[in-house]
C-alpha cells in the first residue's frame, strides 16, 4: 500500500474497487487494526486505528466468512454479542428475523447455504448497531436471489444513516447501490469521487441518413463518423446540442433514424482507471 | 473478561467436536476400562502395575490431546479467517490468545476428568479398595497442571510456526521435561562429567521446564516412599507450573501481537 487519502461521508454507501491484488482487503484489514501498516498513521471516525472504543461502533463482514461450524446461527450471534459483553437473546433474534434466518435461527452454520452465511454475516455486523460497516465482498459467489437480499439489506442500512464501505468486484452491484467509489490500483488511488461525476462524459450515438459525408463529418466533429449502409453513424460526447443535430439533418433533407445515448458505466470507467495507472507507470519507467 | 471467557467457551465447543481428539479419548477410556482387569495377568502387585498403567494412559493422552488440541488452534482460525471477524469486535489480541488458551485448558481438563472418573470407577470395582481412589485421584491434578504447562508451550509456539513444525518441538519439549530430565539431572550433578556437557545439562534443567516434577506415582504406589515436605513440594511444584505458563503465554502475546494474520 502508498499514501491513501479515502474521504468517506456520513451515511453514504461508498464503494471500495480495484483489479485483483489491488490492496482492497488489506486496506479494510489496516483500517480494522487486524493488521499493521509498516510506516504512517490512519484514522477512523476520527480516531486512531485500533482504538477499541472505535471498534465498539464498526462491523466487518469479510470475504467469504467462515463461522464457527458447530454452533446454530442463534449461538453465532449470542457468540458475536458476547464479545461486547453483552447477552442480548432478544436483539439476536431479530437480527435474525431481520436477514429472514428466524426459522432457521436452530440449524447449524454448517447446515446454511452460502447466502445464509452471507445473511447471518450481516446479522452478526449489526448486533453493536454500528455506524460504519465495512463489507468485503458481500455479495460474491452468490446466486442472484441471495443477491438482491443481500442489496436490499446494504440498502436498508444506508436508509438508517449508517455508512456503509463497501470493497467488491461486482461492478454493477456497485453501480446500482453506492453513492461514491474510490478505485484502487496497485496500492494507491486511480479514481475517487461521487459515481454521477465519474460517469459523466458519456457518448451519444446519432443514425442519419440522406445527407452526404461531408454534412455527416461536420456533424461528428466532436466525435467519430461511421459508415452504414443507409447512411452514418455519429458516435459524440453526449454534451453535443441533440436539437441543432437534428435542426441540421432535418434543414437538409435528411433523416435522423435513431439517437441512443450511451451512458458511462463503471466498468468503463474502472477499465481507464486500471490502466491509465498502468500506463502512467509505464511512462514514468520510460522517462 | 467476557471476551476471553466467550472465546474460551466457544474453544470448548469447537474441541469436543474434534473428531481426532474424540478417537484418541474413546481408545483411552477402553485402555482405562480394561486396564484394571487385565492386571491379575502381572507378575508385579497387582495393584501398583493397575495404578500405574492407569497413570501411564492418562498422562500420554492428556498430552497427546494438548498438543494436537492447540497446535492447529490459531492457525485455523487465521486459515479460516474467523479470527478477523472476531478481531474487528472490541476484542484485544491477547485476549483472543488467552481465550483460546483457557478454552484449551478446560476442554483438556473435561477429558482428563472424564478418563479419571472412569478409572477410579473401574479401579473400585476390580479391586474394591477405597482408601486409595483419593491416592489415585491427587495423581491427575498433577497432570493437569503438567498439560497446562504443555498447552502454554504449545500456544507459545503456535503464535509463530506452523502446526507440524510444532507437533514436533512441543513434544520435544515434553519428553525432554519428562523421560529426559532424570538423565540431564545426573550429567549436571556428577562431577565426572565434562564440564561442556554439564553446562549444557544445568541450561537445559534451568530453562526447560521440567515435567518430571509432576509425576508423583511413587509415593502412592509405594507406601514406604514420602515426599518431604509434601505440601510445600505440592505447592512449589504447581506454582514452578504457574508461573512457567505465565511467562509463556506473555512471550506468545508480545509475539502475536505484532504478527500478521
Amino acid at each position: 500500500m502508498k499514501e491513501l487519502d479515502l474521504h468517506v461521508e456520513e451515511g453514504e454507501i461508498f464503494g471500495f474497487l480495484g483489479p485483483n491484488g489491488a490492496g482492497k482487503t488489506t486496506t479494510i484489514k489496516m483500517l480494522l487494526g487486524i493488521i499493521y501498516p509498516s510506516y504512517g498513521e490512519g484514522y477512523v471516525l476520527g480516531r486512531e486505528i485500533g482504538d477499541m472504543d472505535v471498534h465498539r461502533v464498526i462491523s466487518y463482514l469479510p470475504e467469504r466468512p467462515y463461522y464457527y461450524e458447530h454452533m446454530t446461527g442463534l449461538e453465532l450471534l449470542k457468540f458475536y454479542d458476547s464479545l461486547f459483553g453483552n447477552h442480548d437473546q432478544a436483539k439476536c433474534q431479530k437480527l435474525l428475523e431481520r436477514v429472514n434466518l428466524a426459522a432457521d435461527a436452530s440449524k447449524t452454520i454448517n447446515q446454511y447455504s452460502k447466502g445464509m452465511q452471507q445473511r447471518v454475516g450481516l446479522a452478526q455486523s449489526l448486533l453493536n448497531d454500528p455506524k460504519l460497516l465495512f463489507l468485503d465482498e458481500p455479495t460474491g459467489g452468490l446466486d442472484p436471489i441471495a443477491h438482491r437480499e443481500i442489496r436490499d439489506l446494504i440498502l436498508s442500512f444506508r436508509d438508517e444513516g449508517r455508512t456503509v464501505f463497501i470493497s467488491s468486484h461486482e461492478l454493477s452491484e456497485v453501480e446500482l447501490i453506492c453513492d461514491r467509489v474510490a478505485i484502487i490500483n496497485k496500492g494507491e488511488i486511480a479514481r475517487q469521487g461521487k459515481l454521477t461525476e465519474l460517469l459523466k462524459g458519456g457518448r451519444l450515438e446519432v443514425t442519419v441518413s440522406g445527407v452526404d459525408e461531408g454534412l455527416a463529418r461536420k456533424l461528428s466533429s466532436g466525435g467519430v463518423l461511421h459508415q452504414l449502409a443507409d447512411g452514418y453513424l455519429l458516435d459524440m460526447p453526449e454534451e453535443e446540442d441533440v436539437n441543432a443535430i437534428v435542426d441540421t439533418v432535418r434543414s437538409a433533407k435528411g433523416t435522423v433514424l435513431s439517437m441512443v445515448p450511451r451512458r458511462k458505466r463503471l466498468e468503463d470507467l474502472f477499465v481507464e482507471a486500471v490502466r491509465g495507472t498502468a500506463n502512467s507507470k509505464i511512462a514514468e519507467a520510460g522517462a | 473478561m467476557q471476551a476471553i471467557w466467550a472465546i474460551a467457551s466457544s474453544t470448548v465447543g469447537e474441541a469436543v467436536r474434534r473428531k481426532v481428539l474424540l478417537v484418541i479419548l474413546l481408545i483411552a477410556l477402553l485402555l482405562l476400562s480394561i486396564i484394571p482387569a487385565l492386571s491379575i495377568l502381572s507378575v508385579r502387585t497387582e495393584t501398583s502395575a493397575t495404578i500405574s498403567t492407569i497413570f501411564f494412559v492418562i498422562r500420554f493422552t492428556s498430552a497427546l490431546i494438548a498438543i494436537i488440541l492447540t497446535i492447529y488452534m490459531i492457525p485455523n482460525e487465521i486459515e479460516r479467517r474467523t479470527i478477523y471477524t472476531i478481531l474487528s469486535k472490541p476484542v484485544q489480541r491477547w485476549q483472543f490468545l488467552l481465550g483460546k488458551y483457557f478454552g484449551a485448558v478446560l476442554s483438556l481438563a473435561m477429558m482428563m476428568a472424564i478418563m479419571t472418573v472412569l478409572a477410579l470407577v473401574m479401579f473400585y470395582f476390580n479391586h474394591r479398595d477405597a482408601g486409595k481412589l483419593a491416592d489415585i485421584a491427587r495423581q491427575p491434578v498433577l497432570y493437569l497442571v503438567e498439560m497446562s504447562l504443555l498447552t502454554a508451550i504449545a500456544m507459545f509456539f503456535s503464535t509463530f510456526v506452523a502446526p507440524l513444525v510444532n507437533f514436533f518441538l512441543s513434544v520435544g519439549f515434553w519428553l525432554v521435561g519428562t523421560v529426559l530430565n532424570p538423565l540431564y539431572d545426573s550429567f549436571a550433578q556428577n562431577p565426572q562429567s565434562q564440564p561442556a556437557f554439564k553446562l549444557m545439562a544445568k541450561f537445559i534443567l534451568n530453562v526447560l521446564p521440567n515435567f518430571a516434577n509432576y509425576d508423583v506415582k511413587n509415593p502412592i504406589l509405594h507406601p514406604g516412599v514420602i515426599i518431604q515436605n509434601e505440601a510445600s513440594y505440592y505447592i512449589k511444584t504447581v506454582g514452578y507450573g504457574f508461573l512457567y505458563i505465565a511467562v509463556l503465554l506473555i512471550l506468545g502475546i508480545v509475539i502475536f501481537d505484532r504478527r500478521e494474520v
